[in-house]
């Protein structure tokens, strides 16, 4: 029943029974399922597509208007070929993103931007949703040679187009501007998801203190990747980040050893 | 006739995100119980468990699952067994249901409710899921009619047959699904009265009310985006009649109209529930 839902080729009688004969199914079940016709199969398709897409279209409403027809037609393609695998609904969205990724770029018909656009959409909800055991801390205590400790509701996101500055309107058909971008995304005390767009160096620091690189490593390894001299503007500049982050809730303060 | 072994009583509401800041700020509601899908807060933090906590303080709850698959060849997986454990606890629910259907297949998961073939093997199977799945929660289960459109393969048993033999094997409850039997008695041209009288009534302890939608080629699909119509009201009347005071629950999960609406629909069928009490039918046999 799974397949016959999932896969292709099986919404009208001839291709049913055709399905039916491919897949082995016995003559009396075979019998049985088609004197009730393909249309009572074919809802169950409609039923999980709807599902399915509605969650989709919830989460990235704009890369959805956007890329139209092509939209389906990979949705359909993720549905065949690879199918939801998480219980939960809200994870599909970012599951159909994983199958798309290796694939838009190589189609000539999907634009650029697109993935950078639908990856700015759904991570909304991975933030907002993201389980959050330990709460931010307003003035943490930060040592050079610890880890930081971020919230766990927070993503650093690097994007080849400024789609953060794309009107929310799905209606809206402007290109965003080819930029290198960076965002801090996380979810404030009051479980708001924010948006921090960074300096390339600010996200280069960010980056390595996600990976818990220690502090003065990460801003050491940033400025060498920069070409930058660590600098007395540097240091204050991060430590401005970083209380600014504290304040927002987003950061935790040092991890300790055994962490 | 079953009572309301968990104290609860009335007719309840499914909690939707469309009204739920209206159930945190106003005053305590009118109605008798809140049912939440955990699936939709488990491995989630944020705002909707907090605000579900908060509605916890205030209101009973009940968990009715989406993804437990009973009917699937493979039992339901330890990890999601024992995450769906911490979050029935944390609500407090007096037990945790699911549907007689298959929703996930091999690595799959459809997020629908396909049917299942009808056959002894079948039930004895979903049986032992619904056990597993009682064991390692510590709750009664139970376990509800479905809507079906379409069944897959020849049929073994007679539906209500297949569902007494699921519920008794695992001794679970029923959560009786009276808009589902009505969709399918018309969509099949089955007599509805009869098949809950097929059912083993006494193993009811929850029935769920929904509205429907008439596609144009007159099937019904049950959209729980409408408001329930009277033949499944009287339905539910005939029904309590003959089960006695267990809780009532009000599905509407598309289309989801104001509050106000939903509080006026629970009116009525709190008024349906107290009618039907008021003139109880004693069970002296079941249909065999």
């Amino acid at each position: 029943m799974a397949d016959l839902v999932l896969g292709r080729g099986a919404d009208d009688a001839s291709s049913l029974e055709a399905w039916l004969a491919r897949n082995g199914v016995g003559e009396a079940d075979a019998a049985a399922i088609m004197q009730q016709g393909a249309e009572r199969f074919s809802i169950y398709r409609k039923l999980v597509r709807g599902t399915l897409r509605d969650a989709v279209l919830c989460a990235i409403p704009r890369s959805v208007a956007r890329l139209g027809p092509v939209f389906d037609e990979y949705f359909e393609r993720y549905l065949g070929e690879r199918g939801p695998r998480s219980r939960y609904l809200r994870d599909v969205t970012t599951e159909l993103l994983d199958f798309c990724a290796p694939l838009w770029p190589a189609d000539p018909r999907v634009p650029a931007w697109a993935m950078d656009l639908a990856r700015h959409e759904a991570v909304q909800i991975v933030v907002a949703s993201e389980l959050g055991r330990v709460p931010g801390d307003a003035r943490p205590e930060l040592r050079l040679e610890a880890p930081v400790r971020f919230i766990e509701a927070a993503r650093l996101m690097r994007y080849a187009h400024a789609v953060h500055r794309l009107a929310e309107d799905p209606a809206d058909r402007i290109s965003p501007v080819a930029a290198p971008t960076a965002l801090l995304v996380y979810r404030s005390p009051e479980h708001d998801v924010r948006y921090l767009e960074l300096t390339p160096l600010a996200a280069d620091i960010l980056e390595r203190l996600l990976r818990r690189v220690p502090l003065g490593q990460a801003v050491g390894e940033a400025c060498a990747s920069a070409g930058r001299a660590l600098d007395a503007t540097v240091v204050e500049g991060t430590a401005a980040l970083l209380a600014d982050l504290a304040e927002r809730g987003a950061l935790v303060g040092s991890l300790d050893g055994d962490e | 006739m079953s009572g309301a072994v968990s104290g609860l009583e009335g007719v309840g509401l499914g909690l939707r995100w469309e009204f739920l800041d209206e159930v945190l700020e106003g005053p305590t509601l009118d109605v008798a119980f809140f049912e939440v899908c955990p699936e939709n807060y488990m491995r989630r933090g944020g705002w909707y468990p907090h605000a579900l906590s908060r509605v916890r303080e205030r209101y009973p709850i009940v968990t009715h699952g989406l993804t437990l698959s009973i009917g699937s060849s493979a039992p339901p997986p330890e990890d999601y067994l024992t995450e769906l454990r911490a979050e029935t606890r944390r609500l407090g629910t007096p037990w945790h249901s699911d549907h007689l259907c298959l929703t996930s297949a091999g690595p799959l998961v459809l997020h629908e409710l396909l049917p299942l073939q009808q056959t002894s093997k079948n039930a004895r199977r979903a049986a032992e899921h619904l056990c597993r799945a009682r064991d390692h929660l510590g709750l009664p289960m139970l376990v509800e009619n479905i809507t079906w459109y379409a069944h897959p393969g020849q049929r073994e048993l007679p539906e209500a047959d297949f569902i007494t033999e699921v519920v008794e094997r695992a001794d679970a409850g029923l959560l009786l699904d009276v808009n589902n039997v009505w969709v399918n008695s018309q969509n099949h041209g089955l007599d509805a009265q009869a098949f809950i009288a097929a059912l083993p009534l006494e193993r009811v302890r929850q029935i769920h009310v929904a509205g429907h939608t008439r596609t144009e080629s007159g099937l019904i699909l049950d959209t729980h985006g409408a408001p329930v119509v009277d033949p499944v009201i009287d339905l539910l009347e005939w029904t309590l009649r003959r089960t006695g005071p267990v809780p009532v629950l009000l599905e509407r999960d598309n289309d989801v109209p104001e509050l106000s609406e939903l509080l006026d629909e629970v009116r009525a069928l709190s008024a349906a529930y107290r009618r039907a009490l008021a003139q109880p039918e004693v069970l002296l046999a079941r249909s065999a």
